[in-house]
């Protein structure tokens, strides 16, 4: 303000001011000076002769792009785009909050409930759904992967009509219009629609099968699954007179004897079966029982790989095996033992078996795997309903299919009536035929006389290939469902995003069809339709009190309705479906069994990498299936992994790369079905072999069981990929070497029995000492505990963590030079001898050490250890030295070699939809960086944040990660050790529990619940 | 049976050349046009260089995952030749510095070029750890810059301690090596007619004129120098096993590997000099100045370090049965026995067994024997670091997370890359400045310092 009236005083003229000498003095030429405004030169036009043509408007363009350039050539990497906010907040949503919805998985025929958590309106995890009271909060792996393929760029986008080689998109309006006057021509011809789907447990979807039927009368409906429980359900009509199979409970099983029945891994609801089995394999509660797990099988299963004594037998011999321990029910072990001797297996343990089943009548239950022939089955439900084992099925649920599977008949004569010109349409609803079926069909020919063939599908695969019309259908999350899996349990399914492209849902599309006006497609008319239907059929069948508005509302938020539905739960066993001797004997051949894949399905799941790349179970092989024999049986091929096989079975030929698999019985070879695709999307092409190739029209045992096979060796070598290097276990050096380093530390339930501290005691109290003193935590300190009495190996939890922690799919050239880069993973190891391994599990990840060693060496102190017990890492800090993982004795730091999202595949997972996928809470790796296991540190933050709004203590009991989310059978524990009577301090101080490598003080802060095995412990000599 | 007087000493250069000759034989490849050999070698290993350097620019483009590194084993080719390198330095501190330091005159011979081959191994060295990290354009972060954010380095991690090591040792030794060349420097000022040369050479010489008074400074200075680097001789190497034995991987937590190390470094720098002298002193007519008997001297040193580090081999089996302890037991056994033998019986074989033939006079005077066993002992000593890192990283605490490493192209490109870069320095070398000492070796004629013949003082 001074300076303006100085100014001011400035400008008048009165003030005598100066600016020089000149002026003081009045200097005339200053005067004059002063009088023009410019000084001279100054406002005269400048001489344009003497300068550069540059103009002056020119020079400060250049000037500016010449800046903007150089700011762009150093622009931050880091800048991706811009961050627009909501113009307008839609309801809801809150930025920054998740929002979780109840759903149904359509990932497999078990439709578990989920929960789906999105965030700014897209789906970015799936968990179970706690309500559900089949799987109870838990999900497997394919389910939780099952989000990548809702984002698969490889997805259809549009309705497509197949042109010569390709597809090219096509306007939907004029293809239902188009669709509806074939559809309505064959009807009117009298020519078959023939709609092909996979199993339906649908009731709605029943409903419009049905109103489709009326709309075309010719329409006829055709369901199949490549892997299903059809032999079991035929045995089960048979011996008791009813559609479908009781639920098992298992908790009140103390011996279950599974025979080939993967019920932990593959078979029906591993999820629920899974969390019951572990229920009887508590230690945490004092007094707590313990069942015992007896398995015969052929190939090496999950189950096989879990049970307590596991008796290695070929497949075709486990007929005889129920017969035998029939007789042995009624007293008379001579068949048992002449059984023993002919197989030559262990005497003692089928005598303990034998008894233990005697012993436990009622308490006790026989299982037979779904690939075993209808005769087996009988034979079994014989055994227990001899041994009053029908005690253990359900009286409150019941599995019944909502609309059973064709018949193999049906099948065959549908495709002879393709042949034969009869068929108009055929409509692929979701299903795969050209690929699943037995080659014998020629389905693929058939087609070509089928008339309009239309494929509704997520992404293209084989059949559509060899239809005309492929229309890109909704995926799980972006359709409307209801599914009935049980009696008296519903479950609805609702979409939590808009489709991603132009897709319907493949019900919405059929219900168009059969609209009057199937111009105006309207989006919810399958909401619609569902909900009509409930009104109609289910509001009243549940008997509620409150009007139906409220009642759906309440049922969709739930996800699951629970109602009293009625079923026969007499389950007389009727004799004449009991043949008094076995349908078949073990042969001369060799066994040739043909598995359902652990993760992908029957295929569909192919064009996942996160399900490609989850190691199998007990091999830990990926991106491939393989030709599973015993070391033995290599021996005498000749063969070593990589080596080509040729395997005859039912007069078909296959050719697969071996792999030596310990454990394997004698003379079975196993392999996993669902893969060889060959149209399936970038990822999925050709990865493996394709052993459907192997399953006949018309088989003698079943389509996945065979005995007439002949295994040899063929030329040529195939690289098989596994995530753990295979050394020679029967070496001295490497025997049992994970015990001696009591990596694993295990005993007998016996044993614990006598002496609960045995584990403890065993090794004494390590003394340590640090010449530092110790971090002192009072506040907080996270830590878990990993029950491995509970974990069964599943990989769930692995799978979890992939979609929880945005990990990268690496490929399976990257796998094989040990690069994969899973934050979480299951070692297994091998006891024993190779003919006869007892396997071992254990969960590993980042074990958070107090005195972490990864943290002294690094440089930049880019992984370091926070006040509340974390091992962090800052990725910005980190230059990528490794030397934090040379010094992880866990070796749990996983290295970004690459861009892995560019890496695979042309930078397949770069594309846009993909980057929807990722959690917005976790940062996306970029290369040269270290990661690994975070404890979900955006979960603890989350509880922190929300302790701090809401005024209160942090809680650790709030925090779960999502390992634990996922883990069927509860093993992982998560909490805050500072809570004194929290469930972690409980774990961490129970007396089973110890760490891994204790004695290089690393202080690790995972705690290791020890094994216990069901067995009689054996001498110690 | 020849007698020998080992009361009187060999003489460290060969008959009596005047200081005239001297100058000419020395700084005659500098005046003189390269010939045709020097050309082709100069080809080789600037083609040695460009390879070399595509596998960096794709390692960059790509990512360390060009490499065969992997999970278990994260330093594979890059820190074995870091090692490598570093150790071949050596050779060179030690000659001119140490051994100054115990007067042994017959190093002056050769000092200039072993300390010239330190610098130019120690910038091979100084390349790996730079170009090993997952994001080489952070590699600024490894250095304490004070910074908004308030981030330090980590005082603790070994790996910084090399950062420091190798950083001064390399400033020490460049220094070092200046202050040896500046009297010659001074000496081909004064010789060249050539403007340009005697430009560059007057701004190198700092106006030195061989007064006494300049000498006297220079002896000090030099003496004060050679203190300096001699502890660094033991320091680098002790720091760069640090990397190894400050872990808790069984193979590498070991308390031998400080003096083992500094013992290998010394051996395969030896075998390195001594490889390249034979070259230099039959190329340029050094023959005179160094002698047969310095390069039985080298050969001498070669077998005394290498009878060390044969004993730290045995020792470290010794303490792995010793200490019970199964996990380091296991590690040893499975380095003689498991799926990396060969590179085990490798290295024992060109770094115990082969040297020992140096106990034969014949065989340590002969140029072709000691030029094979020079280069063996290199071979063994890389793969000596091989052995320690690969081997014991690959199978470590949990077999669930054992594996293999197996090298690409790139990592053999880099290694040819250093390789190309040390001998490509070594032509410009030998071309540019002075391979000999002259001030020194002038100062080694026989008679050329007052001393009592035949006695000792």
């Amino acid at each position: 303000m001074k300076g303006n009236k100085l100014e001011d005083k400035n400008t008048n003229k009165d003030v005598n001011y100066w600016r020089g000498f000149n002026e003081l003095n009045n200097d005339p030429g200053f005067l004059q000076a002063k009088k023009n405004e410019f000084a001279e030169g100054v406002s005269e036009a400048p001489d344009e002769s003497g300068m550069s043509g540059l103009s002056r408007r020119k020079f400060l363009t250049l000037l500016a792009s010449s800046a903007a350039l150089a700011a762009t050539a150093c622009s931050d990497y880091r800048d991706k785009g811009a961050i627009v906010p909501y113009n307008k907040k839609p309801e809801e949503v809150t930025i920054g909050n998740p929002n979780f919805y109840a759903s149904t998985c359509t990932a497999c025929p078990n439709a578990c409930g989920i929960l789906i958590k999105t965030r700014e309106g897209r789906p970015i995890k799936v968990d179970g759904n706690p309500d559900h009271p089949v799987n109870k909060g838990k999900i497997c792996a394919s389910g939780q992967a099952n989000i990548l393929n809702l984002y698969d760029p490889s997805r259809v986008k549009d309705a497509m009509l197949k042109t010569g080689a390709g597809f090219t998109a096509v306007d939907w309006l004029e293809t239902d219009i188009k669709i509806t006057d074939e559809l309505k021509k064959a009807s009117a011809a009298g020519k078959e629609i023939a709609v092909i789907t996979h199993t339906i447990n649908s009731p709605s979807l029943k409903q419009l099968f049905a109103d489709f039927t009326s709309k075309y009368s010719t329409a006829k409906f055709y369901s199949y699954e490549l892997v299903n429980d059809t032999n079991k359900l035929n045995a089960f009509k048979k011996s008791y007179g009813k559609d479908g199979f009781p639920v098992i409970n298992w908790k009140e099983a103390k011996i279950i004897l599974s025979l080939e029945s993967d019920f932990l891994g593959k078979e029906g609801n591993s999820v629920e079966a899974a969390r019951l089995y572990a229920e009887s394999r508590d230690v945490m509660t004092k007094g707590g029982e313990f069942n015992k797990l007896y398995a015969v099988e052929g190939s090496f299963t999950v189950t096989g790989a879990n049970s307590d004594y596991r008796i290695k037998l070929r497949t075709d011999a486990i007929e005889e095996f129920v017969y035998a321990l029939i007789s042995s029910a009624g007293e008379n072990d001579s068949a048992l033992n002449d059984f023993v001797k002919k197989y030559n297996l262990k005497k003692n343990t089928i005598s303990e078996l034998a008894e233990d089943l005697r012993k436990n009548k009622g308490k006790s239950i026989v299982l037979a795997g779904n690939h075993l022939p209808e005769s087996t089955h009988i034979a079994v439900n014989k055994l227990n309903d001899l041994l009053g084992n029908t005690k253990l099925y359900s009286k409150e649920n019941f599995s019944t299919p909502v609309i059973p599977l064709s018949s193999k008949q049906d099948i065959e004569s549908l495709i002879n009536r393709m042949n034969s010109g009869n068929v108009g349409a055929v409509i692929h609803f979701d299903t795969n035929p050209v690929y699943h079926f037995s080659s014998d069909y020629k389905y693929a020919d058939a087609l070509k006389k089928a008339g309009l063939v239309i494929t509704l599908g997520e992404s293209a695969n084989e059949t559509a290939e060899a239809g005309n019309y492929l229309l890109g259908i909704n995926h799980n999350f972006e359709s409307w469902g209801d599914h009935k899996i049980r009696t008296g349990i519903l479950s609805l399914q609702q979409p939590v995003i808009a489709a991603l492209y132009k897709t319907r849902q493949k019900e919405a599309v059929l219900l168009n069809w059969i609209s009057d006006k199937p111009e105006q497609f309207a989006e919810n008319n399958y909401m619609t339709y569902i909900k009509t239907y409930w009104e109609k059929n289910i509001y009243a069948a549940v008997n509620t009190k409150v009007d139906f508005k409220n009642f759906w509302y309440n049922s969709l938020h739930d996800g699951v309705v629970v109602y009293n539905e009625k079923f026969d739960d007499n389950f007389a066993f009727k004799n004449e479906a009991f043949s008094n001797s076995p349908a078949f004997r073990a042969s001369s051949g060799a066994v040739v069994l043909l598995a359902k894949s652990s993760f992908i399905g029957d295929g569909r799941f192919a064009n996942n990498g996160w399900l490609q790349e989850l190691p199998n179970p007990i091999s830990k092989v990926v991106w491939d299936n393989y030709a599973s024999i015993s070391p033995t049986a290599a021996d005498k091929l000749g063969v070593k992994t990589n080596d080509m096989l040729e395997i005859n079975a039912g007069g078909k030929t296959l050719k697969a790369a071996a792999f030596v698999q310990p454990g394997m019985a004698d003379d079975v070879v196993s392999i996993d079905l669902g893969y060889g695709r060959k149209s399936s999307g970038v990822i999925g092409n050709g990865v493996g072999f394709n052993s459907i190739d192997l399953i006949s029209k018309n088989t003698n045992l079943s389509d996945w069981f065979y005995n007439d096979g002949k295994v040899t060796k063929s030329s040529g070598t195939y690289e098989i990929i596994s995530t753990q290097e295979q050394y020679a276990i029967d070496q001295e050096r490497y025997n049992d070497i994970h015990l001696k380093r009591e990596i694993i530390r295990e005993g007998s339930y016996e044993e614990y029995l006598l002496n609960p501290n045995f584990i403890k005691e065993e090794k004494g109290e390590a003394k340590l000492f640090n010449i530092v003193p110790s971090y002192e935590y009072t506040t907080t300190k996270w830590a878990m505990s990993i029950d491995l009495n509970r974990c069964i190996g599943c990989n769930y939890c692995v799978a979890a963590c992939n979609v929880e922690n945005n990990i990268p799919v690496v490929g399976k050239e990257q796998v094989g030079k040990h690069r994969n880069m899973m934050w979480l993973r299951i070692d297994r190891y091998y006891g024993g001898k190779s003919d006869d391994p007892k396997v071992s599990f254990q969960p590993m990840l980042c074990q958070h050490c107090d005195n972490a060693p990864c943290e002294n060496v690094c440089p930049v102190a880019a992984t370091n250890h926070s006040p509340d017990g974390l091992n962090q890492m800052a990725y910005n800090r980190c230059v990528g030295t490794r030397y934090c993982s040379n010094n992880c004795p866990y070796k749990v730091r996983r290295f970004n070699y690459f861009n892995f999202r560019d890496n695979l595949a042309d930078g397949y997972y770069e594309n846009k939809s993909l980057s929807l996928l990722h959690n917005p809470e976790v940062t996306v790796r970029s290369r040269g960086v270290m990661e690994k296991c975070s404890f979900c540190v955006q979960r603890i933050m989350d509880e922190r944040q929300k302790a701090t709004q809401e005024k209160r203590e942090l809680n650790g009991d709030n925090v779960t990660t999502a390992c634990q989310d996922a883990c069927p059978t509860n093993a992982i524990v998560f909490g805050d050790l500072t809570k004194k009577d929290s469930e972690i301090v409980k774990h961490r101080k129970h007396e089973l529990g110890y760490h891994v490598l204790e004695e290089i003080n690393v202080r690790p802060n995972v705690t290791y619940i020890a094994k216990l095995r069901n067995i009689k412990p054996e001498k110690k000599s | 049976m020849r007698t020998f007087d080992y009361t009187q000493e060999v003489p460290v250069v060969e008959g009596q050349p005047s200081a005239k000759s001297l100058d000419e034989v020395v700084s005659s490849p500098l005046d003189t046009k390269p010939g045709k050999i020097w050309k082709i070698l100069i080809t080789v290993t600037t083609l040695m260089l460009l390879v070399g350097a595509g596998a960096l620019v794709w390692t960059f483009y790509k990512g360390i995952g060009v490499w065969g590194n992997n999970q278990p084993v994260g330093w594979g080719f890059d820190i074995v030749n870091f090692v490598f390198w570093v150790g071949i330095g050596h050779a060179g501190t030690l000659i001119s510095a140490i051994l100054f330091l115990l007067r042994q005159r017959w190093r002056t011979g050769i000092a200039r070029f072993a300390e010239a081959m330190t610098i130019f191994a120690v910038m091979c060295a100084g390349i790996f750890p730079a170009i090993h990290t997952g994001r080489a354009w952070l590699d600024g972060y490894l250095f304490p810059y004070p910074n908004a954010n308030h981030i330090w380095v980590n005082f603790t991690s070994p790996l910084l301690w090399d950062v420091f090591a190798v950083s001064t040792y390399f400033t020490v030794s460049l220094v070092f090596w200046y202050i040896g060349l500046i009297p010659d420097f001074a000496t081909l000022r004064d010789r060249t007619d050539n403007k340009i040369k005697k430009t560059v050479y007057s701004i190198f010489s700092l106006g030195w004129r061989h007064s006494t008074r300049h000498w006297q400074h220079y002896e000090k200075a030099y003496m004060i120098l050679a203190g300096f680097a001699t502890p660094l001789v033991l320091s680098v190497h002790t720091i760069v096993s640090f990397d190894f034995a400050v872990s808790v991987i069984p193979g590498w937590h070991t308390t031998i590997f400080p003096p083992y190390f500094v013992a290998g470094a010394v051996f395969s720098g030896f075998a390195m000099v001594q490889n390249v002298l034979i070259f230099v002193r039959q190329a340029f007519n050094l023959k005179h100045i160094i002698t047969i008997n310095h390069l039985e001297k080298m050969n001498q040193v070669i077998i005394v370090v290498g009878t060390m580090v044969g004993y730290a081999y045995a020792m470290e089996f010794f303490t792995a049965w010793y200490s019970g302890n199964q996990f380091e037991t296991f590690t040893f056994i499975n380095r003689a026995l498991g799926p990396y033998a060969w590179a085990y019986w490798t290295m024992v074989t060109c770094n115990v067994i082969l040297p020992q033939l140096f106990w034969s006079k014949k065989i340590r005077t002969t140029i072709w024997t000691m030029f094979i066993i020079g280069i063996i002992v290199n071979i063994g000593m890389w793969f000596e670091r091989f052995v320690i890192i690969v081997t014991s990283l690959s199978r470590d605490f949990l077999p669930s997370s054992w594996g293999m490493y197996t090298p690409t192209i790139y990592d053999i490109g880099i290694l040819i890359f250093s390789f190309g870069l040390f001998f490509t320095n070594v032509l410009l070398f030998v071309r540019t400045l002075p391979s000999v000492s002259i001030a020194e070796v002038k100062a080694s004629v026989d008679g050329a310092q007052p001393s009592h013949r035949g006695g000792h003082h």
